[in-house]
């Protein structure tokens, strides 16, 4: 919590002190240091070529104003790759995000979402979320502002990453490669402040970048050296971007697991679901480390974000198919007396954990442990009374979606230096529980691109610090507010048991349910 | 309230010649050149002043959007013509002090002549002068910055001048053997000249002949018909006195320009400024400083929006604030 305050009180450092701050190391370098020859000069360099630094380009591309500025993106792994991706109408990435409908409706509005292949995204209406110890529970919908006549709004919608990015790679390439330059297969070896350049341009405050091939096969030619009058740090958690800026940051790992994977569901009860109306579920699981969501996605398929212990997420992705799935179903439904009997039941001995993928037909006639074990103490847990509180039953998982990534908090100290702005992962990585981590990036990006063209077409320098203080007033209080916001009730809702914590959470949860106003009030906050 | 620029251009101006037409006490002087390092300093005693800069475009681009000054009748030549390339303006920025104004516009001139969209600013070239030798070296400096800038520095598309406006009057009036002695030839005048708090500095001595008005007026015939002359100043009321001498000038955390940037006695309300510059085009229309009559004043057009700084939010055009307190100003010469 002291780390978290520090944080929040940070844009409050008095001016002076900023400013010895600002010019502090500037330096980042892996490997060679640049050579003297003039550098290639671009208006905006963008490290890092994942959603926010590719939404960054298309932004930018896709704005009148902010169009004609020459723009460079490098990226480490092969874009092309990702232009080509595709998969079959069952399969699902395990990497999913959950788009809030400002994000979507900012991704409409620079020509991106055309791009997206709709068939594979999955709006849906309608949240259920649970406490598990205590059975409190709350429905975010847009029932109470909806009228009859019209169809219930958009809580968020279910996007694969990849889907995203291919969208936006297409949206850059629709604008032409005039004043665009893409150094796909790149890698930064480092980024030094420049030179003064005799009859020419003073470059001593400007960052220039060094750019190696990653591929070893084109390594005679001399590493290619650019300038920035702005550079983005779109390049994740370790941005070399931010080293290079000197920019610190603060946080802690949460020592827990996200488990990912695409599961298959059983269809849905025709009785008790309301057809065009999707849910997403979610379940805190307070002896366990954190909360379970399923999110759905088309053709009956959802995808799983279980945040867990280390342990747990270790066990979990060392389980057959069958185990699997049904421990997915018990998280949903059981007590957390019996979640926790099951998570350290024997994992099944027969088949060795990578081979059960493949085996798991040949040995489906024998009772999974876990299976049964699930069985006997669903006829023992009273069930809520309305079934359309609970998801539908998992029936598969696809195989080699089980996956599992760390929970992290970090906050850069500041977004912004002179001539470099941090976007994304580089400025902020937060606790998944609500979903929040993309869309972040998403309105830095927004901000960003903005801020940009309100410079471009007010004779301001656009790595000017003066110009950047907008992006960076705009972004820092928001997500530092989400991200606390997330760490808060990571927190509360890992306190075990039926303690007053247990109780206050709960009651907590039941009065924001049962008020409309505070309810309605959170929700657009949410958007 | 952003005014140190104008003020140490007539400081010079009175320092450096004696004979000058412009008067400055020395104080003042000694005032703005202990600020002349910070000058570029985002967190520096000139904030305030770099934030408002965003605005002059704003208010510069309202101005245009009214009426874009026609093209200047001699197609002969060899600029790019404006039937091609919209953006051919040109601008003139007096007491342009370290550049923030002039820089700013300099960046906004296409760096492909052979654009054929319409720059916000419409701008082909700038001149910026400033009689101080400290305040141009910082303002050449500065532009090496950045290569955009130092490009159009190079290609005189940029161009700073240490010279007061009555050198560039002379200068003028000298060089082309054909003009008349009245006026400027039109192709040696200007589009747009910008006085941005400027004319609240102009000391009036009426024993030399110097007023706020005879400035206007010097500035006024460097404006070629259907120009537009704009400029920023501040309402003398009491409002503008609490928050520029006292409120402002107050020690830090509470202040944000230094000590002794204003002097309220020296303020213009729009309706003393609209006057003086009504009379200056009308002595403008006439070199010796006659009264040329109403007929000078046709087609002319008179604008005025106030502006607000709110701290933590920064600038805003607030109409109806300009009988109490910042302002722009503009005054379109009848074509």
């Amino acid at each position: 919590m002291r780390a978290l305050v520090r944080t929040a009180t940070r844009p409050y450092v008095c001016p002076s002190c900023q400013l010895g701050r600002l010019s502090a190391r500037r330096r980042f370098a892996s490997a060679s240091t640049p050579s003297s020859a003039s550098p290639e000069i671009y208006d905006v360099v963008c490290v890092g070529g994942g959603p926010a630094g590719l939404g960054l380009l298309a932004a930018l591309r896709a704005t009148p104003a902010t169009s004609k500025l020459k723009v460079a993106l490098v990226e480490t792994q092969d874009l092309q790759k990702a232009r080509s991706w595709s998969l079959d109408a069952q399969h699902y990435s395990n990497r999913v995000s959950s788009l809030t409908p400002s994000s979507v409706s900012f991704l409409q509005k620079i020509g991106v979402w055309d791009n997206v292949d709709t068939a594979r995204v999955q709006p849906y209406q309608e949240m259920q979320v649970w406490d598990g110890e205590t059975g409190s529970r709350i429905t975010f919908d847009w029932s109470m502002e909806t009228s009859p006549f019209e169809d219930l709004r958009t809580v968020a919608t279910m996007t694969e990453n990849s889907n995203l990015v291919r969208a936006l790679l297409s949206r850059i390439a629709e604008s032409g490669d005039e004043n665009l330059s893409i150094f796909s297969n790149t890698t930064v070896s480092s980024i030094a402040n420049g030179s003064d350049i005799p009859d020419g341009p003073d470059l001593s405050a400007w960052p220039v970048l060094s750019l190696a091939p990653t591929t070893t096969s084109s390594s005679a030619q001399p590493p290619k050296q650019i300038a920035a009058r702005l550079l983005v740090g779109a390049d994740g958690i370790n941005s070399p971007v931010r080293r290079f800026a000197d920019i610190s940051t603060s946080g802690w790992d949460y020592d827990r697991h996200g488990v990912v994977a695409t599961l298959s569901l059983s269809d849905l009860d025709p009785v008790h679901s309301t057809p065009n109306i999707k849910t997403a579920f979610q379940r805190f699981l307070p002896a366990l480390g954190g909360p379970i969501a399923l999110l759905p996605l088309p053709n009956n398929t959802a995808s799983l974000v279980w945040s867990t212990t280390v342990a747990n997420a270790a066990y979990l992705k060392s389980l057959p198919p069958r185990a699997f799935t049904a421990t997915v179903n018990a998280a949903f439904r059981l007590s957390m007396i019996d979640l926790t009997y099951m998570l350290r039941m024997e994992r099944p001995s027969a088949t060795s954990p990578t081979s059960t993928d493949s085996s798991s037909s040949s040995s489906s006639a024998a009772v999974d442990p876990h299976e049964d074990e699930l069985t006997w103490r669903l006829q023992h847990t009273p069930q809520p009374r309305k079934p359309s509180q609970l998801p539908p039953l998992v029936t598969g998982v696809q195989e080699g979606s089980v996956a599992s990534f760390p929970l992290r908090f970090r906050h850069a100290s500041t977004y912004i230096s002179p001539r470099v702005a941090l976007i994304g992962d580089a400025a902020h990585v937060i606790h998944p529980l609500a979903g929040q981590g993309l869309n972040l990036g998403l309105g830095d990006v927004a901000a960003l691109a903005q801020t940009v063209e309100y410079a471009a077409t007010h004779g301001m320098d656009v790595g000017d610090l003066l110009t950047l203080e907008r992006y960076a007033g705009e972004r820092f209080a928001t997500n530092a507010k989400i991200g606390g916001a997330c760490d808060v009730l990571h927190k509360l809702y890992n306190v075990p048991g039926n303690g007053p914590v247990a109780w206050a959470r709960s009651f907590g949860l039941d009065v924001i349910d049962a008020v409309p106003f505070v309810k309605g009030l959170l929700m657009r906050g949410a958007q | 309230m952003a005014s140190r620029r104008a003020l140490r251009t007539l400081n010079h101006l009175a320092t450096r010649r004696a004979h000058s037409t412009s008067s400055v006490s020395a104080n003042e002087l000694s005032h703005f050149s202990a600020l002349a390092s910070s000058w570029w300093d985002p967190q520096g005693p000139s904030r305030v002043l770099h934030l408002m800069n965003p605005l002059r475009h704003d208010f510069i681009a309202s101005c245009l959007s009214d009426a874009v000054p026609p093209p200047p009748p001699s197609a002969s030549s060899s600029a790019p013509s404006p039937a091609t390339n919209p953006n051919t303006l040109r601008y003139l920025d007096i007491g342009c002090g370290g550049g923030i104004f002039a820089e700013s516009l300099a960046r906004s001139i296409s760096t492909s002549p052979a654009s054929q969209t319409a720059t916000p600013t419409r701008a082909a070239s700038i001149t910026a002068i400033d009689p101080s030798t400290t305040l141009i070296q910082i303002a050449r400096d500065h532009a090496r910055l950045d290569p955009t800038v130092d490009a159009h520095l190079r290609s005189g598309r940029f161009e700073y001048k240490n010279c007061t406006l009555e050198d560039l009057l002379a200068s003028q009036q000298t060089l082309p053997s054909t003009s008349t002695p009245a006026s400027a030839p039109t192709s040696e005048k200007y589009d747009i000249v910008t006085l941005f708090e400027v004319i609240e500095h102009i000391e009036s001595t009426p024993s030399a002949g110097i007023s706020p008005q005879s400035f206007l007026t010097d500035c006024l015939r460097l404006v070629r018909p259907g120009g537009w002359l704009i400029g920023s100043t501040i309402a003398r009321t009491f409002p503008s006195w609490l928050v520029n001498q006292v409120i402002a000038e107050a020690p830090w955390p509470i202040g944000v320009v230094p000590r002794g940037t204003h002097e309220w006695q020296k303020f213009v309300n729009p309706g003393e400024l609209e006057g003086w510059v009504q009379e200056g085009l009308m002595r403008s229309a006439d070199g010796r400083a006659v009264r040329a009559g109403a007929a000078a004043l046709e087609g002319m057009r008179w604008k005025c929006v106030g502006v607000v700084y709110f701290p933590g939010f920064g600038w805003k055009l607030v109409p109806g604030s300009e009988s109490w307190g910042n302002y722009f100003w503009a005054v379109r010469k009848g074509a």
